[in-house]
């Protein structure tokens, strides 16, 4: 091991090409990755802000808030003991502008072209959680950071909702709780008020709302209010991470990044198994003499499986270092999230595929005749 | 007993019609502390011939017993084993490690089969180098060092698992006469001083006074057996 070690060491310039690739692959790997969680945080904002909690949706909604109606008194009805608090939300899409600016067509940016009509989506809620405060009053609207970063809009500040204009106070600054557009949160009779006002087909027959939300008593796990809800007929509950898999604009997102990263990960599994190929090709009169002074094949390939996981570890520290540097430059409105639990993914795959990379060359160095050192 | 035993050894490669027969019933003995030469045109079987003897190739039949074990029938596995520990190999292009130092080409051989590089490894090689003149050069790269040193750096790694039979391919085809002569000169001391058996491959008339015995090879067949070669040596031996 100690040899394979001081051969990168005293011969850094021979690994050279298969590191440079590998620390341009970490990059990529890491600003996909980014892309993903960045895409899914994008769309997931209304769901994570009840983290937690259970939703409950009319079963015939395939867990789609948009198609559900579920009666405002569903849960109350039913004495579910393990459920502490019963909420609701509604939801709606529409435009929004701070009071004064609203010229031009809709954008999903601040471009400087004169647009600051902004693409919202608008929810009605009832229950407060770690993320959301207590339903603002008529007449103020609860707005996410994302609405920051595209209009200059602070607490205080007047915005108009929809075609009509309806003017709304900025009553709170929440995290980021993007739905594909930044969000706006009112109480549930100003939701009904505005969407009467946006479009009224969109509003749910009175007493009923797109979806509940349960929060589970202390102690009590979520599955276990799924579980009670789904035995009611008509209703169907998830928690928030089946609700965050059921949207088929994460699931095409998830696949289609999975696939890319995948793709990325063989590529560097080839990377590897090429440039040892080559090395063992190159040395194959050295790696005789090794065998013939006593090594033995394992011996070998755990000589470059080494350099290769020392290859990838560095590469996995210099490529990490160079994402990061990329990500702060990258505009605030592009969706890249970059998190720990993913880099420790993409490490451990990298470290993994390099190995197995490494271990592709099992067949050439068991090839190799010591007989060949001499003559 | 001897330090190597061949016994109606034949090694032939292919089969058929492309069949070459390298050694055909050879049978030769080694006695400790005895210089063995073998020469011979080439293709005549003299490599094949060192290659069996170090366990690098199998017979394909008869005996090779090294040192009283018979590695006839060695797996892989064992024949590396056997190799490390019971042979030392002066192959003719040097073959130093060209990423470590002198010390450590000559440490190499006791990191293999899981060996760890104590203190006596350490001061076996030191001690080594300062045998072969160079203590002021265990520092120093393949690259940084003579052809004459390289080869010295060779013969101290065949020496350093203190191996009852060392072998050595053609020792002095890169080097000139004078050169030849000083390398043959410490080899020749260092495995007598240690009491060792050496078997020597060469075409290098010039160095054939450092021989006990020589012994000639055509087509696989021993042909002719000098057994008192002493009195020749150049160097008083």
């Amino acid at each position: 091991m100690s040899i394979a070690l001081k051969e990168l060491w005293r011969q850094p310039q021979r690994f050279l090409p298969v590191w440079v690739a590998l620390t341009l692959l970490v990059v990529l790997l890491v600003i996909l990755a980014g892309f993903l969680d960045g895409l899914s945080r994008s769309q997931t904002g209304p769901y994570r802000a009840y983290d937690g909690d259970v939703f409950v949706l009319s079963d015939d909604a395939n867990l789609q808030v948009q198609r559900s109606r579920v009666s405002a008194d569903a849960l109350t009805d039913q004495g579910l003991d393990d459920v502490a608090d019963v909420g609701f939300l509604d939801a709606a899409f529409t435009v929004a502008a701070v009071e004064g600016t609203a010229t031009g067509n809709t954008s999903s940016d601040n471009s400087d072209d004169g647009t600051n009509l902004q693409d919202v989506a608008l929810y009605g809620y009832s229950m407060s959680s770690s993320v959301l405060p207590h339903a603002p009053d008529a007449g103020e609207v609860v707005v996410d950071k994302q609405l920051t970063r595209q209009i200059d809009v602070e607490v205080g500040d007047r915005l108009v909702l929809g075609p009509s204009a309806e003017p709304m106070t900025v009553a709170a600054i929440v995290d980021d709780l993007s739905a594909g557009a930044p969000t706006l949160w009112v109480n549930g009779d100003e939701w009904r008020r505005l969407v009467g006002t946006i479009n009224p087909a969109l509003l749910p027959p009175s007493g009923q709302h797109l979806a509940l939300i349960a929060q589970p008593g202390a102690d009590i796990k979520a599955s276990t209010v799924v579980e009670q809800v789904d035995q009611i007929d008509g209703l169907e509950a998830a928690d928030v991470a089946d609700m965050i898999g059921a949207l088929s604009v994460v699931q095409q997102q998830n696949a289609t990044f999975t696939a890319i990263i995948g793709v990325t990960f063989v590529v560097s599994l080839l990377v590897v198994a090429l440039f040892f190929a080559l090395i063992t090709l190159e040395q194959t009169r050295l790696y005789a003499v090794f065998k013939a002074l006593g090594a033995t094949t394992r011996e070998l390939l755990t000589g470059i499986s080494v350099q290769a996981v020392v290859l990838t570890l560095i590469a996995l520290a210099v490529g990490m270092a160079i994402s990061a540097v990329l990500v702060a430059a990258l505009p605030p409105t592009l969706p890249v999230r970059v998190l720990p639990t993913r880099l420790l993914e993409v490490a451990v795959g990298l470290l993994v595929t390099s190995v197995i990379g490494g271990l592709l060359t099992a067949r050439r160095l068991l090839r190799i005749d010591p007989a060949s050192s001499i003559g | 007993m001897s330090a190597l035993d061949l016994k109606d050894v034949r090694k032939v490669y292919g089969d058929g019609d492309q069949k070459v027969v390298a050694l055909d019933n050879v049978s030769l003995s080694v006695a400790d502390n005895e210089m063995l030469f073998i020469m011979g045109p080439s293709g005549s079987g003299k490599t094949t011939l060192l290659t069996v003897a170090g366990g690098l190739l199998q017979a394909t039949s008869g005996s090779v017993v090294v040192g009283g074990t018979d590695i006839s029938g060695f797996d892989g596995r064992e024949l590396a084993a056997f190799r490390r520990d019971r042979i030392g190999f002066v192959f003719q292009a040097v073959n130093l490690v060209p990423f470590l130092t002198a010390r450590e080409n000559l440490l190499l051989v006791r990191q293999f089969g899981g060996g760890k590089i104590d203190t006596d490894a350490r001061d076996r090689a030191d001690s080594l180098l300062t045998d072969l003149g160079l203590a002021d050069r265990a520092g120093n790269l393949p690259s940084q060092l003579s052809g004459g040193q390289q080869q010295r750096v060779a013969i101290g790694r065949a020496l350093m698992n203190e191996p009852p039979l060392v072998l050595v391919d053609e020792p002095t085809s890169s080097l000139d006469s004078e050169l030849g002569q000083q390398v043959m000169e410490l080899l020749t001391k260092e495995i007598k001083s240690r009491g060792l058996a050496a078997v020597v491959v060469t075409h290098d008339d010039r160095i054939l006074d450092f021989a006990d015995r020589i012994v000639q090879i055509v087509d696989g067949k021993l042909t002719s057996d000098s057994s008192d070669n002493s009195s020749a040596s150049p160097s008083g031996r």
